[in-house]
């Protein structure tokens, strides 16, 4: 191994005797976190399996949330029994959440849909009638060709919702000609990733806490390293514990610190779980991590001292493997002589954060000290907190700035990009390559020639680097129509006439409830709804559905293969098996884009070629195969070389035991590795899961020659292959403002005229302390409104009773009123033990007040003692749009006073899919009543979900 | 698996079988052992005595998110509104130097078990590794156990009219696998383990934190093979 004073070489012994595993089947002997059975092996779980109730095991993924853990399932006859955590996967390396346990009784909901349904009553009426899958899905083609002869399938948006299996309705809609294919993407954190994205072409930074990693050793062996090295973790504005998104952040950072003495700081307005294991709680004002970032960085760059070991903040390194520094430094130095109109006092000092943030100067130089001498050390900032807010960016290119500085980028124990380490599975069935078709359209009596992407109405309309889409501004264009801006087709005009909605819940999760029913259900001249065909195609029933034309059931996770997305610390890929077939009358996406292409085709359609689809795609299988041909798709890089074997620099692909056989192919000119690839069946064949070695310091290689470590040019996959801190990814979008001579909307809103080159400043929203356009309100509306994710009660998964019996923070406790509800029960068997026959099943219970969790709202005493409500009083909040909602209070000491926290779409859920949350609808708060549809965040048009002023009152 | 059934005819459970190829392994080597491997060390040994099985609850590690208690919901399945393990959360302080409390609380396996001597019909009972559990066939749903216990861990079941209670997943110890609630643990706060086996996780965990080792009512003389490390030192753990 090349390297020897890196630091991923140096095992000390201690790290060593904690150093576990090994290749597949390999025994967990000896690991720091070793339990006292040993952990069985898929055939011995298998046998005790059969032993206990005739069971089946299988491998699975979940994805009941976006974490998406790895998952054991036991069926018999078709029924799925129980549900464990997979061992083999290091994600979740056998752990599982309330959530991830509770599978069953969402897969046995008596509240998910069943059969197609065709609207009968008005939009939003929920009125629908039974069709065969023929019936509706004629309906659905013949309504998409009339949509394309007269409007063009451009006229057609996609929304895939969330991002999991969604590449058969993309590759389906990019065939019929649409570029506007979209995700949840745009709705979930898109400020967050933008510093990564800019910077690093990446996407999220999480610390360096997955446990196990299959790390390579000296000795050429791989092991499972079960030992933690981050010293200090910030988590601003992110609380992993609940939100579970990155799931191994849950046992990695309370596992670090407690065994690694790792100190842990949660910024945040209210007492988060995370912060209750924190050593520190910082309640920050909502809508300022910006600010204290840019002071953290401003202190470490005053105070930076490389020859005084309590002062060597910066590892200057760090410039081997970036460009742009210089630029990025003089653009941040040059708001320090900048006056804030507010306060009076210089931008990013201590005095200005203070004022700011509600901190004391001395503690906000006390983290910026912290964070610069500790080592290795994460700065982590959140999706809620930080990527919620309208000027979310700042935060993520100043934290992004922050780890690279100090030397902790990919450093072992520091901050990983995560979406730049994982495993790819963008192979082809994703259909993207439809995109680049050649098409003509008519404007100003013109016939201009294109790719079909450039017709995308964000890219190319009023939002051209969202690269993540902007699904809260659809009601806009709903009503508005779309205009393409930049481009070969500006000028061109089209409706939007069909949404097609998937697995996304838009109404309630999509930025202003009443602003998204007002678009579905807006009628033209002629009462004809505006937007003519709406299609909602999910396992629950949800809000959206009750606007939706057609409803397609779609066969629930355990009903189908594909595969996890995930964000591990190295490439980790696993499969989602269809462990039990399909329920009702619901159908796989495969067979789902199978039928309407068919159909499509039937019709007339010229763009559906039976190639493409059913001819192509016999299984799911097939499908899940094609995904995966790129799989791992990471380089041969950093320290300890995954594979010594082959070639550095060089792009892996196929499976860990080929490449670790050497079983490959070698492409020297193209510098690829191509080993078996893999597939489902490999999948199956290796307890679903493909484990691919980590390394560290992924962007440097060893120069023997200079003996010193340089960049090498593979790693981040930004256009220079370095760090970029001049921002050479907006270079494109300003050509198009150029050529167009049009600044886009968003830009203009913040008094911008192009992207910028570096460094960049403005401030959020509906923030009075921070921007002097919103202080008229303050006096009236005395509170900032913010929201958090509750885990157990996401948009989809509130028909869950035992998430209900689990309480979360101080937003869904048991504060409901007396209801009665169909629930899924478990039936256990009057005579006892393990397995009953029929489990699962609905039955109407009794819920007696005070037994069941319900949406809820933090508010600290003093604020409850000056509006006079205690816990459990109801209230109604009113915000300065003249919008409101209510909800029971939780008065609790765990929330900065001034701010108030409610769960997001927790409550005032109107769909009854929502089982028993639904009966909570009149006294459960809907946060997203009071969003600003307008307050778009200016670069990529995710909502400013958590800026907002409001006032409240005892009802 | 030939060992594993090698092992079975010699009389070992897969519990007493998988403890030995620990040990066994221990003893080999760190690191890389084939699971052919540990199985065929785990036959060079005698097969060991039972175990003292026991809990060990980390809360320096407990994240308060339930998973615990879903988790024996769906192994054991307990009715809604019943529950064999549970969370508790409370609070403390004022703003900002704020503590919520995250409390997992079990059957504490006692090892002088108050709920035993009450029984009328013999029902409930200790087995020689420690894990106290509930005959449902003898048990005549009287109740008394449920008022013995100091703890609350016990409740009457409405659905097999039984008593009911934590049972250490005794079905799954037995086959050597963990109990549902230590697997499932996200911030695997929960540690499961042989008391007997001086190698074990807990045993060394327990040695290693002996001063910050705390169990529930100890002045009852209970004797509980459920112990807690405080999240902060010293605290005392509340009783239910």
């Amino acid at each position: 191994m090349e390297g020897k004073n890196d630091n991923a070489a140096a095992v000390s012994r201690r790290a060593f005797l904690r150093l576990s595993g090994g290749l597949a089947g390999a025994a967990a002997v000896g690991a720091g976190n070793l339990l006292a059975l040993r952990e069985a092996s898929a055939a011995e779980v298998a046998e005790v399996a059969r032993k206990l109730g005739n069971l089946e095991v299988k491998y699975t993924a979940d994805v009941m949330c976006p974490s998406e853990c790895g998952l054991e399932m036991w069926v018999k006859d078709g029924r799925l029994y129980k549900i464990y955590g997979n061992k083999s996967c290091p994600y979740n390396d056998g752990t599982i959440c309330g959530k991830g346990s509770s599978g069953a009784q969402m897969v046995y909901s008596p509240h998910r849909m069943k059969y197609p349904m065709i609207r009968v009553g008005e939009r939003g009426e929920g009125k629908f009638r039974r069709v065969t899958w023929d019936e509706a899905i004629d309906y659905i083609a013949r309504k998409l060709i009339e949509i394309k002869k007269t409007h063009g399938p451009e006229a057609v948006i996609m929304d895939s919702g969330d991002v999991t299996d969604r590449d058969q309705y993309w590759r389906l809609f990019f065939a019929f000609g649409t570029p506007n294919c979209v995700e949840h993407g745009a709705i979930c954190d898109t400020p967050r990733r933008h510093g990564p994205k800019l910077m690093l072409e990446g996407k999220r930074i999480e610390p360096d806490i997955m446990r196990p990693v299959l790390v390579r050793q000296p000795d050429g062996k791989l092991v499972n390293d079960y030992s933690y090295k981050t010293k200090l973790i910030i988590y601003a504005g992110w609380n992993p514990f609940v939100a579970t998104r990155i799931f191994y952040e849950t046992r990695g950072t309370v596992g670090t610190k407690v065994e690694n003495g790792c100190k842990v700081i949660v910024v945040d307005p209210a007492y988060t779980n995370t912060a209750s294991k924190a050593d520190q709680w910082l309640p920050i004002r909502p809508g300022t991590d910006p600010d204290l970032f840019a002071a953290m960085l401003r202190y470490i760059l005053e105070h930076d001292d490389p020859a005084d070991p309590k002062r060597k903040y910066v590892d200057w390194d760090f410039k081997k493997y970036s460009l742009g520094w210089d630029e990025f430094q003089a653009a941040f130095k040059s708001w320090w002589t900048k006056k804030d109109p507010i306060n009076g006092l210089d931008y990013f000092s201590l005095d200005w954060a203070a004022q700011r943030t509600g901190f004391a100067k001395e503690q906000i130089a006390e983290l910026a000290h912290t964070f610069g001498i500790t080592k290795p050390a994460a700065l982590i900032w959140g999706m809620n907190g930080t990527g919620h807010h309208f000027n979310g960016y700042l935060a993520s290119i100043l934290g992004t700035a922050l780890n690279v500085i100090t030397g902790n980028f990919d450093a072992p124990g520091g901050a990983i990009d995560t979406e730049i380490v994982k495993a790819s599975k963008g192979g082809s069935a994703t259909g993207k390559q439809f995109n680049g078709r050649k098409v003509t359209r008519v404007i100003g009596g013109k016939a201009v020639e294109g790719k079909q992407e450039e017709l995308h109405m964000d890219s190319f309309g009023d939002w051209p680097a969202a690269w993540d889409d902007v699904v809260g501004d659809y009601p806009r264009r709903f009503l508005e129509g779309v205009t393409l801006r930049y481009g070969p087709f500006r000028g061109h005009r089209y409706p939007i006439k069909a949404y097609i909605l998937r697995t996304g819940n838009s109404v309630i999760t999509g930025s202003a409830t009443w602003k998204w029913q007002e678009a579905l259900t807006a009628k033209d001249g002629k009462g004809d709804y505006k937007v003519d065909l709406v299609v909602y195609i999910d396992t629950p029933y949800l809000e959206s559905g009750l606007y939706a034309d057609v409803l397609l059931p779609e066969a629930s996770y355990a009903e189908r293969v594909s595969l996890s997305d995930i964000y591990p610390s190295h490439p980790v890929i696993y499969l989602r098996d269809q462990v039990i077939p399909p329920l009702y009358e619901s159908r796989t996406p495969t067979d789902i884009m199978k039928m309407l292409a068919r159909r499509l085709h039937e019709l007339g359609d010229p763009d559906i070629k039976p190639a493409d689809f059913w001819e192509k795609y016999k299984t799911q299988d097939d499908f899940v195969n094609e995904m995966l041909q790129p799989a791992p798709g990471r380089a041969n890089v950093g320290q300890p070389l995954p594979y010594p074997n082959l070639p550095e620099g060089y792009t892996l692909l196929g499976t860990p035991d080929s490449l670790e056989a050497g079983r490959v192919q070698i492409d020297h000119q193209r510098k690829v590795v191509r080993g078996e690839p893999v597939t489902a069946a490999w999948l199956r064949a290796h307890r679903g899961v493909a484990v691919w070695p980590m390394s560290w310091h992924r962007y440097r290689t060893f120069d023997k020659t200079r003996n010193e470590f340089v960049a090498n040019k593979v790693f981040p996959g930004t256009g220079s292959k370095l760090i970029e801190f001049k921002f050479n990814k907006y270079a494109k979008y300003n050509k198009l403002i150029e050529e167009a001579k049009e600044v886009p909307r968003g830009l203009k809103e913040i008094g911008f005229s192009k992207y910028p080159d570096t460094f960049y400043w403005f401030e959020t929203k509906w923030n009075p302390f921070t921007n002097p356009l919103y202080q008229k309100y303050a006096a009236e509306f005395p509170f900032q409104l913010v929201s958090g994710r509750v885990h157990h009660a996401m948009s989809g998964t509130q028909m869950v009773p035992w998430l209900a019996e689990a309480r979360s923070e101080g937003l869904w406790r048991e504060l409901n009123d007396p209801f009665q509800y169909t629930v899924t029960e478990v039936n256990r068997r009057a005579d006892r033990r393990f397995l009953a026959g029929d489990r699962f099943t609905p039955k109407p219970e009794v819920f007696v007040e005070g037994t069941w969790s319900v949406g809820t709202l933090e508010m600290n005493p003093a604020d409850a003692q000056r509006v006079g409500v205690k816990t459990g009083d109801l209230i109604e909040l009113t915000n300065p749009l003249g919008k409101f909602t209510r909800s029971k209070v939780f008065v609790t000491n765990g929330i900065r006073p001034g701010a108030l926290r409610m769960g997001f779409a927790t409550g005032g859920r109107f769909s009854p899919g929502l089982g028993p949350t639904f009966a909570q609808r009149y006294y459960t708060p809907d946060h997203n009543t009071l969003v600003d549809p307008d307050a778009l965040s200016p670069i990529m048009g995710q909502p400013a979900y958590v800026d907002m002023l409001v006032k409240v009152r005892k009802v | 698996m030939k060992t594993a059934e090698e092992a079975r005819a010699k009389g070992m459970t897969r519990a007493e079988f998988l403890r030995g190829a620990t040990l066994a392994g221990a003893a080999t080597a760190v690191g890389v052992l084939t699971g052919g491997e540990a199985a065929e060390a785990a036959l060079t040994r005698p097969a060991p005595k039972p175990a003292r099985w026991a809990m060990l609850v980390d809360l320096r590690k407990c994240v308060g998110c339930f998973g615990c208690q879903v988790a024996c919901k769906q192994e054991n399945e307990v009715p809604l509104g019943k529950y064999r393990n549970w969370v508790k959360l409370y609070e403390e302080g004022s703003y900002p130097n704020f503590i919520r409390h995250m409390q997992a609380y079990l059957c504490n396996h006692c090892d002088k078990p108050p709920c035993v001597p009450v029984c009328p019909a013999d029902a409930t009972y200790k087995r020689e590794d420690g894990a106290v559990l509930i005959d449902y066939d003898k048990c005549i749903n009287c109740g008394r156990c449920v008022a013995a216990c100091p703890y609350g861990a016990r409740f009457l079941n409405p659905v097999s009219q039984t008593a009911d209670k934590c049972s250490f997943c005794d079905h799954r110890i037995d086959e050597g696998l963990l109990p549902a609630c230590a697997q499932a643990c996200p911030g695997r706060a929960l540690l499961f383990g042989d008391l007997k086996d001086p190698k074990s996780e807990i045993a060394q965990r327990l040695a290693a934190n002996r001063d910050k080792v705390k169990t529930l009512l100890p002045e009852l003389g209970t004797d509980p093979q459920v112990f807690y490390i405080p999240m902060y030192p010293g605290e005392p753990i509340p009783n239910r």
